[in-house]
């Protein structure tokens, strides 16, 4: 398959960038789009050019490392795909893709394709966490949880991280990060204690790098974990929750 | 013990001279039948202690923490730990020491401590609370653990491994990780390859991702408490050795290139596996052994190199580009059944095989294990189908694992649901559907039960550097069980680190780290920047992926599944003459001063190529069969792995020669393993 | 090509990497702004419908329409507070409503320019994309019909009134007004646009307030469609009915 790359350059976040056009002639249905990088990648070096920088890790969807804009689409045109499980059968033979980074201000770009997501482990950091120290953890059968609340909380903690969610966001919001990240810890009854805290610190946070919910709802759809829509409203519900009753609980 | 002639300290050649040009006594690099003996490639050298408390190994761990120097808590935060990784083991390590009140400084090559590769275990963490009565027990742990890795692992550390199983399913459960739960609300076990007790707890098939999302923001609570300061996208890429003691590493700023040396009263590396020494394996692609690989020409040794782990059930190469073998779950084998064609080169397809012309290997084997044999033996069976000419696919390298007979016995719908993600997945890998054709799977890289060789305190042959998780070496001999990687990484992380650094340090309390203008800091900070620019200077023609998967093929070829000695001494010869070529033609664009993941891949591959003559020289030195190291002229008439307890039941610790030494030939320090609560028996699976 | 190479003074000093930003969060809060304008949102549509169920009166004939609307305006709440407050403080609301809301969505919006980038989103699919990004738009179509429907209908100011407009005469003053085409078919699009606008902010008022449950967010959606449903097809009745001559 011959298909030609429109790929986003930028030496680094403070240089402007460009698409530069490149053709791959050898491309198969069966390449990932990364591998399509990484072909493309072999040709530069051959040329004496230098390669596109993106980044990857695991390439099998759970990693969270992948992420590009394939012709604006987080991740790809398949949808709730990871980068690095789009294949190349999603084009036909003679297509133009452009390839860009992830697209947020939240995310400066670091270099061609690689992006800056520090600002959604600053969310974690703020309050993504159990106050709980090593070797101090009750027996983990003392504390029943049925298991449908396990099944619902292992639905919101199968985010992988990836900023899909927000490069997909008109409004480059990371509602469906952060709620799915509240909704995970206030679902488990032994992370409970320190919910409403854990909801100001956290959506504070959010709120000071990442835009406002529109309800889009593009988010779910391009997210590679599955995360439901509804991890949306958890933001808002937390949030109040703690205004109401206090941060305490 | 101590080296600090380590290559490149004179800032002109830095990898030059030492690794490239000498070449070592009964080398052929020619076309003819090398010759090598273990004799030529390496010496023997002092036996190693492995420092285990003289006790029982049940009362070891206790007896160990009992006589641990202790660090007052107003004194803690004069210390200073570098922790290298930020997997189940390095963020349990960097979160614990914080918790504790040291101050640590941790790296990590990726953008986030979430992005480590304990993300992408899949079965799930082992552990011995033996609640329910199918009759596990600590002692029965310890049983499956030795016997699975084929005595070649340490019983002691094994009972440590078991007795503080309990605790970590107890904290991470506390931390935030969804442990799977049955309808009653108690956690839910499975059982795993190479047990017959359920006493694996799972995740879905998530665990790993699961248990490393909640080590990591266990991590960021210690960041911003202050205790720990993370460095993102930063490479270790050589360790400080000074007065014979760990004391600092050199890393790089993968964004802007900067290259600085950190000092602290210890290091801790944990950076995971070597797996990806072999280019198509089921590792992330950022996975290396660089850091390892640079503690150890810093006088860290090397333990079992050879000791790689195939998994069965991965993907097998379908095109010249793909990146990686991507892993299915094992659980797979539970009802698929594993076939080729009777007839070499029968290239019909599947369906088109009569039953009778099939060849169902595994259960013609192993009548009583069937498809679920440990993974080395299917690794083992099925390469040797391929190799013999059976091999299906396209490029006749896989073998068949059918579902067509659940389907038939169980039903579709129960099939899909027990395996729909999995399915799943292989459709969108190959974009076939298993319950059509048979899926295609091949043995693959994945799992190394070699690392850097450490005591029981986890420290190395380099006082104050640590390892925990899967650099290190010591619980799984020579083949490892699933689901237990997760736990070695938290347990060492968790509840082993915690109080073996601590031990450590207590002694050096009053003394400071290193200054930054110590000659033992300049050196290393030298020896880095000689070699990142002998890299970019280099004028090739051929990036290092090209060498990375050249050197793959022949670590698959020399030193895969089956070995034999001919094959290890060619592979010998070939990776020398890889080397040579890739110092002579490597090719690396970019600059040194911004992100260049080219230089990256460059350094890391030229570390490989180091190592991978050590892996090869270990599998060639190692004459006996064990675990996953099945040597062809060590087998049972019934093909057999055929364990050589008398001479081998010790582990192989290597130095690598000085680069000025005039003996260039590895050296060997053997540690002689002792059982006494599991008696030597022979693995039979049969 | 040059690799800079440092080495730090003191262990531990190294600044972080990964510590939270040192600014304060923007003021008021985004979750504050979104629960502002879920509130008023919901006040406005509270009076949508309840200004529909009214005005079908018209079909009921003139009587019935004009007897409504003096009740709102004399009789609503009396006697708990006195005859003809009602109507005030029902503006007051109403126009504190509008403003909170108007200055909530214009705030969020910039927050949202903002936290985007200079990069659009490309390749939007389906209505709820559409009608998301055309919130502003929607928005300030409806506030100028507002304002334009307030000075036809309740002032009866000039020119966006008729010249036959009576105070008080309800009923005739919304037949006239409609028996003009270009201002029958304003506000065919005004509703068609109120449509658009209501069925998507009562879908983000379901998300805002945090309804996470599965069937309260299903109830939600279908509130959502269901009421978007009833304001088009109630309010097109009466200009069609005037138009077609129906009501005269």
């Amino acid at each position: 398959m011959k298909l030609t790359l429109d790929v986003w350059r930028q030496p680094d976040a403070a240089s402007p960038g460009a698409f530069e056009t490149y053709v791959v002639t050898d491309a198969t249905p069966e390449m990932t789009l990364l591998e399509l990088l990484d072909r493309l990648n072999d040709q530069l070096v051959a040329e004496g050019r230098e390669p596109v920088a993106f980044e990857s890790d695991c390439r099998e969807g759970i990693c969270g490392c992948c992420g590009v804009n394939v012709d604006g689409r987080p991740h790809g045109p398949e949808r709730g795909t990871p980068s690095c499980e789009q294949h190349v059968r999603s084009f036909a033979d003679g297509d133009r893709v452009v390839i860009e980074p992830l697209r947020s201000a939240a995310f400066p770009v670091v270099k061609d394709l690689v992006v800056d997501r520090s600002a959604l482990d600053r969310v974690i950091q703020a309050g993504g966490h159990v106050a709980v120290d090593a070797g101090t953890a009750p027996d983990a059968d003392v504390t029943t949880i049925d298991h449908r609340t396990a099944e619902m909380a292992l639905d919101f903690a199968a985010c992988i991280g990836c900023g899909a969610c927000v490069a997909a966001c008109p409004n480059g919001s990371a509602s469906l990060f952060t709620g799915a990240k509240l909704t995970h810890l206030a679902t488990l009854p032994q992370t409970r204690a320190e919910r409403g805290r854990r909801a100001v610190a956290m959506v504070d946070q959010m709120e000071h790098d990442f835009g406002p919910c529109s309800t889009y709802g593009e988010c779910a759809l391009v997210c590679p974990a599955g995360i439901p829509l509804s991890a949306i409203a958890a933001v808002g519900k937390e949030r109040m929750r703690a205004f109401l009753r206090g941060r305490a609980t | 013990m101590s080296r600090t002639d380590a290559p490149g300290t004179d800032g002109t050649d830095a990898m030059g001279s030492d690794m490239t040009g000498t070449t070592a006594p009964g080398t052929t690099t020619d076309a003819g039948a090398p010759t090598l003996t273990p004799e030529d490639v390496r010496r023997v050298g002092e036996p190693l202690d492995g420092r285990v408390p003289e006790v029982p190994a049940e009362q070891a761990w206790d007896d160990r923490r009992l006589h641990y120097d202790l660090v007052a808590p107003a004194n803690r935060r004069k210390f200073t730990v570098i922790v290298v990784g930020t997997g189940l083991a390095g963020s349990g390590a960097a979160a614990a020491l914080g918790e504790l009140g040291y101050q640590v400084e941790c790296f990590t090559i990726h953008d986030a401590p979430r992005r480590a590769h304990s993300v992408a275990a899949q079965g799930g963490i082992n552990a011995a609370r033996a609640r329910k009565v199918d009759n596990d027990s600590v002692h029965r742990f310890v049983k499956d653990t030795v016997k699975g890795g084929d005595f070649r692992g340490r019983e002691a550390d094994a009972y440590r491994l078991a007795q503080e199983s309990v605790r970590v399913i107890d904290h991470m459960n506390a931390i935030g990780a969804p442990f799977a739960r049955e309808y009653g609300g108690r956690l839910a076990t499975r059982s795993f390859g190479g047990v017959q007790v359920s006493r694996t707890y799972y995740t879905r098939g998530q665990t790993g991702q699961q248990l490393q999302v909640a080590g990591a923001n266990a991590l960021l609570r210690q960041v911003a408490r202050g205790t720990v300061t993370l460095h993102t996208r930063q490479e270790m890429l050589d360790l400080i050795v000074a007065d014979g003691r760990a004391q600092g590493i050199v890393v790089r700023d993968l964004v802007t290139g900067e290259v600085r040396a950190v000092t602290a009263h210890a290091v801790v590396l944990a950076t995971g596996g070597y797996g990806n020494i072999y280019c198509k394996s089921t590792l992330a692609k950022n996975s290396n052994a660089t850091a390892a690989w640079r503690a150890h020409r810093r006088g860290a040794h090397f333990a079992n190199p050879a000791f790689i782990q195939f998994h069965p059930t991965a993907l097998p190469l379908m095109s010249e580009w793909q990146s990686k073998t991507i892993l299915m779950s094992e659980s797979l084998r539970n009802d698929g059944r594993i076939w080729v064609p009777a007839r070499a080169g029968d290239d019909r397809a599947p369906a088109d095989i009569p039953e009778d012309e099939r060849d169902y290997y595994l259960e013609r084997r192993y009548p009583t294990y069937g498809n679920l044999t440990p993974r080395d033996v299917a690794s083992r069976a099925a390469r040797e189908r391929i190799d013999a000419g059976h091999g299906v696919g396209p490029l006749r390298n896989a073998v068949y694992l059918d579902f067509a007979d659940a389907v038939a016995r169980l039903g579709r719908e129960t099939v899909v649901s027990r395996y729909s993600n999995l399915f799943h997945m292989y459709e969108q890998a190959t974009g076939d559907d298993p319950l059509r054709t048979p899926m295609r799977i091949a043995p693959g890289a994945h799992f190394a039960m070699g690392g850097l060789w450490s005591d029981y305190d986890l420290m190395t042959s380099v006082p104050g550097l640590f390892v925990g998780g899967e650099v290190g070496w010591g619980y799984h001999g020579a083949n490892r069980l699933g689901a237990n990687s997760l736990l070695s990484a938290c347990v060492d992380g968790w509840f082993t680190l915690p109080y073996a650094v601590p031990g450590y340090l207590a002694p050096l309390l009053g003394s400071h780290v290193l200054p930054p203008d110590h000659e033992a800091v300049l050196d290393a900070l030298e020896a880095v920047r000689a070699r990142t620019q002998r890299l970019l200077r280099n004028d090739g023609t051929q990036g290092p992926d090209r060498f990375h998967r050249r050197l793959g093929e022949i670590l698959y070829r020399c030193a895969g599944v089956t070995r034999t000695p001919e094959g290890l001494a060619q592979g010998i010869a070939e990776i020398r003459a890889l080397r040579e070529e890739f110092w002579r033609d490597v090719r690396v664009l970019g600059e040194g001063s911004a992100l260049n993941q080219e230089l990256e891949r460059a350094g890391r591959v030229a570390d490989y190529l180091e190592m991978a003559e050590l892996l090869c020289v270990d599998g060639l030195d190692r004459d006996e069969s064990c675990g996953a190291h099945f040597r062809a002229d060590h087998q049972t008439p019934d093909g057999e792995a055929l364990r050589d307890d008398t001479t081998w039941c010790r582990v192989s610790a290597w130095e690598s020669p000085a680069p000025d030494a005039p003996d260039q030939r590895f050296v060997r320090h053997d540690e002689p393993l002792t059982f006494q609560a599991v008696p030597l028996q022979t693995r039979n699976y049969a | 090509m040059a690799v800079p190479t440092s080495t730090r003074p003191e262990p531990g000093r190294v600044p972080a990497v990964a510590r939270p930003a040192p600014t304060p969060p923007p003021r008021p809060a985004t979750w504050a702004l979104k629960a502002v304008m879920a509130v008023t949102g919901l006040v406005l549509v509270v009076f949508a419908v309840v200004h529909l169920v009214g005005n079908l009166k018209i079909f009921l004939g003139p009587e019935q329409l004009d007897g409504y609307a003096h009740w709102l305006h004399e009789d609503l709440l009396a006697p708990l507070v006195p005859h003809g407050w009602f109507i005030w403080i029902f503006r007051a609301v109403m126009v504190t409503s509008l403003v909170a809301h108007v200055a909530a969505g214009v705030v969020l919006r910039r927050r949202a320019r903002a936290a985007r980038g200079p990069y659009r989103r490309q390749g939007l699919r389906g209505l709820r994309g559409f009608q998301a990004r055309s919130m502003l738009v929607t928005g300030a179509v409806l506030l100028f019909f507002v304002v334009f429907h307030v000075l036809d209908i309740t002032t009866g100011t000039q020119p966006a009134a008729t010249d036959e407009f009576v105070a008080g005469q309800a009923y005739a003053n919304i037949v006239a007004s409609f028996q003009r085409p270009a201002v029958a078919a304003f506000y065919v699009l005004a509703i068609g646009t109120l449509t658009l606008h209501l069925a998507h902010g009562l879908w983000s008022v379901v998300n805002d307030l945090g309804a996470t449950g599965r069937r309260l967010r299903a109830t939600g959606a279908a509130l959502a469609g269901g009421v978007g449903l009833l304001v088009l097809v109630g309010n097109l009745l009466i200009p069609v009915a005037v138009l077609t001559g129906l009501v005269a």
